[in-house]
């Protein structure tokens, strides 16, 4: 029992969840109002919309590609939605638009990406510029009310007790994506298709149909995360998830996943979502400039990255 | 004389250059107030700065990376620069040192990639994180007033007639590097280095001392766009250098030819490129349309260059 | 051919390598001599491809000498290994696809002018001498793109550098694995041109029968060691096969 503890503790999952609660202890010890309850309902209110968002690129990022234009479908797919809901129409059809919007995004992203072989952070930049500029168009460069009632606003945007509802949805994604990562096949040929494409081709594997799969499922993610973003301060800012990619990209790498593809863990991204989400509450508690918080990013990122390059190499050195 | 035409037009370069000559045709007919001599002198001035940040990304990228932080080198250099000017010292010195924070980001950006192995667009994303989180902090949000005076003030903001000297510059520094990458043996070892890693290192060729030169060159180039950019408008403004910049850039650099894998590039494409793309700016504003639509075609514009540049490449090697 | 009492052009005494807590070559001694082709065999894994580095200056023994002409000399980069006469052939030529054929073949030793820059006229000149002088057809210009040529004519390509930069020894690591039936004649009648011409070369392959025709003695690798060597005449493809499979 003690063994199997231990070995928890040191896999990559647990000692990302350490961080997490030392960070936690520490902030609660040394950072005023960090434990006030106000403070606590927005860590898990907000906490979410990085989180569903980050684990949707996690899956991506395991096949080996990137989605940068995942904070324009942040923005896009609940604006749609909200002006949908704003002439009238049903909250759970203007979701399901949401949804369809993100996964739209996400297969053009994954055609484009396969048909023309060019490396999918071009082609997402490109993405990303694309659809920021609809967004802005179709909201006409305001900001769209978003209020949601009754049902619909306990689903997305509620408390029950001291847990809010996002945040049992992001649990809820992380385990069906969990499962659907380790436990299923499909899961099993997006390792394959990250970690060696050539091999997994000669396997049969159809690697385009992975990767195209797994930037639709990127784009949902990103729509459900913007819904509930927009749910929770009851407004869509066409400019929202400016910047958003790369917070995800450094949640995901705190977390275990490996830049290149093959290697991921969406427990990690959950750990590593929310460590950064917190990081970002506690400066602002402290009121340190919000820019050192994108510095900050940065050097998570770099940090990271250079953690895993040696991990790998030490890793070499002893087989 | 008519073989020798269609050998130019052929050529990598032509095919742009084509395209520019249609666009400013198709410019001058419809859009009004296009041929202002106001507007002629702004479309002068201002093309540069997106134009040497074009070719800072094109000597990198034949080299097979990207820098994604030259939009914060583009903020960060002036901006450093301009504060060091105001609080007294020699404005000479100042252009020194603006240069050298463009060196030493490059240099970073270079040692990290080559030592890590990570891909160099991850690498330079978070350091663009990083370097634009401490220009804000510096400058705290705040534009800092950066004036020259006498022939410093002729070299880099003045014009010769109606040609802007910074103008001059822009064709100066391409032609040094067209001279560099395709004259010099340093610059087949860019080629080769962008083009096939392997082969290259079989014949010898150092190419981590290769790629980080040329993120050396390439932030040092970002800090001069940034230092002409600055004095255009007599100030430096922290959030200089954001996305849709740096993107257009490098929509310049892929319309002129450059390829994104690395090892084919051209310095010339990408001078005509970076016109195309102000132009093309130039005239939506003209015609009074929105500003985010501007950035709907940059990614268009980048995503089918791309792809362009991949069908175009097959298709001659089947004619060869 | 074989066993005589002049100095061998290169020398291997005790050469050792290791990768972390792989013994890629073990205290392995090898004799190459004027004018004579050698064929290195082993299977997988004993250590040719890394002999052949060695011999290119890409890495460094870590004990052990190498002599050329008698002289120990330090082999620590491709360009050291060009200046005693090494020339090295791969499998994919290692020619930089994208670029032209003349750029290709002064890679990394480019002819230039003053101030540093590119000869590009006389590069362009001496390329298509030198692949005239070899014999290969279908290289119609000097100035075309690598990717547009075949397997045996990018090795060509290869196989001008040798030339051009007139080599000694050509270590060829496995140099017609990707070549048609035709082409991989035209590469093995240029090593016994070469040969007649005094020039030696070693050829690595896992595949006896391509390296039994073209040269005069085999040296047999197994796990980093040499295990053995034959004139061509005492030995047979199938005994060689028994020897390399042995353990």
């Amino acid at each position: 029992m003690a063994i199997n503890l231990r070995r928890l503790l040191l896999s990559k999952e647990g000692s990302i969840f350490l961080v997490l609660i030392s960070l936690h202890v520490l902030a609660a010890l040394f950072v005023d109002r960090y434990t006030s309850p106000s403070n606590i309902k927005l860590l898990l209110r907000a906490i979410p919309s990085l989180g569903i968002l980050s684990i949707g690129v996690t899956v991506l990022m395991i096949s080996g590609e990137f989605d940068l234009s995942i904070g324009s479908t942040f923005a896009l797919a609940p604006m749609v939605s909200a002006l949908c809901y704003d002439v009238g129409l049903n909250i759970w059809l203007c979701v399901i638009i949401a949804l369809i919007i993100g996964a739209a995004v996400g297969l053009s992203n994954g055609l484009i990406t396969v048909k023309t072989g060019m490396p999918s952070f071009i082609v997402t930049i490109g993405a990303m510029m694309f659809w920021r500029g609809i967004v802005l168009v179709v909201a006409d460069g305001r900001m769209v009310p978003f209020e949601l009632e009754g049902f619909a606003r306990f689903v997305f945007n509620d408390m029950i007790g001291w847990v809010s509802t996002q945040f049992i949805w992001f649990a809820v994604f992380t385990a069906i994506l969990w499962i659907f990562l380790s436990k299923m096949r499909f899961g099993n040929w997006i390792f394959a298709t990250g970690g060696n494409l050539k091999a997994a081709q000669a396997m049969g594997i159809n690697t385009d149909l992975v990767k195209v799969t797994c930037f639709i499922i990127a784009g949902i993610m990103a729509a459900y995360a913007g819904i509930f973003d927009s749910a929770r301060v009851d407004i869509v800012n066409p400019l929202q998830g400016e910047g958003i990619a790369l917070t995800a990209i450094a949640a995901m790498v705190i977390g275990g996943t490996r830049l290149g593809g093959g290697v991921g863990t969406v427990l990690g991204t959950f750990f590593g979502a929310s460590i950064m989400f917190t990081i970002q509450d506690i400066l602002m508690l402290m009121r340190v400039s919000a820019y050192l918080f994108q510095s900050f990013v940065g050097v998570v990122i770099i940090l990271a990255a250079i953690g895993n390059q040696i991990a790998a190499r030490g890793a070499r050195k002893i087989w | 004389m008519a073989v020798r035409l269609r050998n130019l037009l052929l050529s990598k370069e032509g095919g742009i250059f084509l395209v520019l000559i249609m666009l400013q045709i198709l410019a001058i007919l419809f859009v009004d107030n296009y041929t202002n001599p106001d507007n002629i002198k702004l479309l002068l001035k201002a093309t540069p700065s997106l134009g040497i940040l074009a070719l800072s990304a094109t000597v990198l990228m034949i080299s097979g990376e990207f820098d994604l932080s030259m939009g914060s080198t583009f903020a960060l250099a002036p901006m450093i620069s301009a504060l060091c000017h105001g609080a007294g010292l020699n404005l000479w010195l100042c252009i020194m040192i603006a240069l050298m924070i463009g060196a030493s980001v490059g240099l970073a950006n270079g040692l990290i990639t080559v030592w890590t192995g990570m891909p160099s667009f991850i690498v330079t994303i978070a350091t663009m994180m990083f370097w634009r989180g401490i220009t804000l902090f510096i400058a705290g949000a705040r534009w800092v007033k950066f004036k020259t005076e006498g022939i410093a003030q002729f070299l880099f903001t003045d014009t010769i007639g109606w040609l802007p000297l910074q103008f001059i510059w822009f064709a100066g520094i391409t032609l040094i590097l067209w001279f560099l990458l395709n004259r010099m043996r340093f610059g087949n070892w860019i080629f080769a280095t962008g083009g096939n890693v392997k082969a290259a290192k079989a014949m010898g060729i150092n190419t981590d001392f290769v790629k980080v030169t040329c993120f050396i060159i390439a932030g040092i180039l970002a800090a001069v766009a940034g230092f002409f950019e600055s004095l255009r408008v007599a100030s430096v403004g922290p959030m200089q250098g954001g996305q849709i910049l740096i993107f257009t850039a490098i929509a310049a650099m892929v319309i002129g030819g450059t390829k994104i894998g690395g090892g084919v590039g051209t310095v010339l494409g990408t001078f005509i490129g970076a016109i195309i793309m102000f132009s093309i700016q130039n005239i939506l504003m003209l015609m009074r349309v929105q500003a985010f639509l501007f950035q709907l075609l940059v990614g268009v514009i980048l995503v089918s260059a791309a792809a362009g540049n991949l069908l175009i490449r097959k298709k001659a090697n089947s004619l060869e | 051919m074989v066993e005589t009492n002049e100095v061998p052009f290169i020398e291997l005494k005790n050469v050792s390598k290791n990768f972390g807590r792989i013994e890629a070559i073990k205290n392995l001694s090898l004799k190459i001599y004027k004018g004579e082709s050698l064929g290195l065999l082993g299977d997988n894994g004993a250590g040719k491809s890394t002999l052949i580095k060695i011999l290119s200056g890409l890495h460094q023994q870590d004990s052990g000498q190498i002599l050329i002409n008698g002289e120990e000399v330090k082999l620590n980069s491709y360009a050291d290994s060009t200046r005693h006469g090494i020339e090295t052939i791969y499998q994919d030529s290692a020619v930089v696809e994208l670029m032209n054929v003349y750029r290709n073949i002064f890679l990394g030793r480019e002819i230039t002018k003053r101030f540093g820059f590119l000869d590009v006229k006389e590069m362009d000149k001496l390329s298509r001498e030198v692949l005239d002088s070899i014999g290969i057809q279908g290289i119609t210009s000097t100035r075309r793109l690598v990717e547009t040529l075949s397997g045996g004519q990018k090795q060509s390509v290869a196989i001008a550098r040798a030339v051009y930069f007139q080599s000694k020894v050509l270590l060829l690591d496995e140099p017609t694995s990707a070549l048609s039936v035709k082409e991989t004649r035209f590469v093995h009648d240029f090593i016994i041109r070469l040969k007649n011409e005094g020039i030696s070369s070693v050829y690595v392959s896992h595949t006896i029968a391509n390296v039994h025709d073209v040269v005069d003695r085999f040296v047999i690798l197994r796990h980093g060691e040499n295990v053995g060597e034959y004139n061509r005449d005492e030995i047979s493809v199938n005994e060689l096969s028994d020897i390399i499979c042995e353990h």
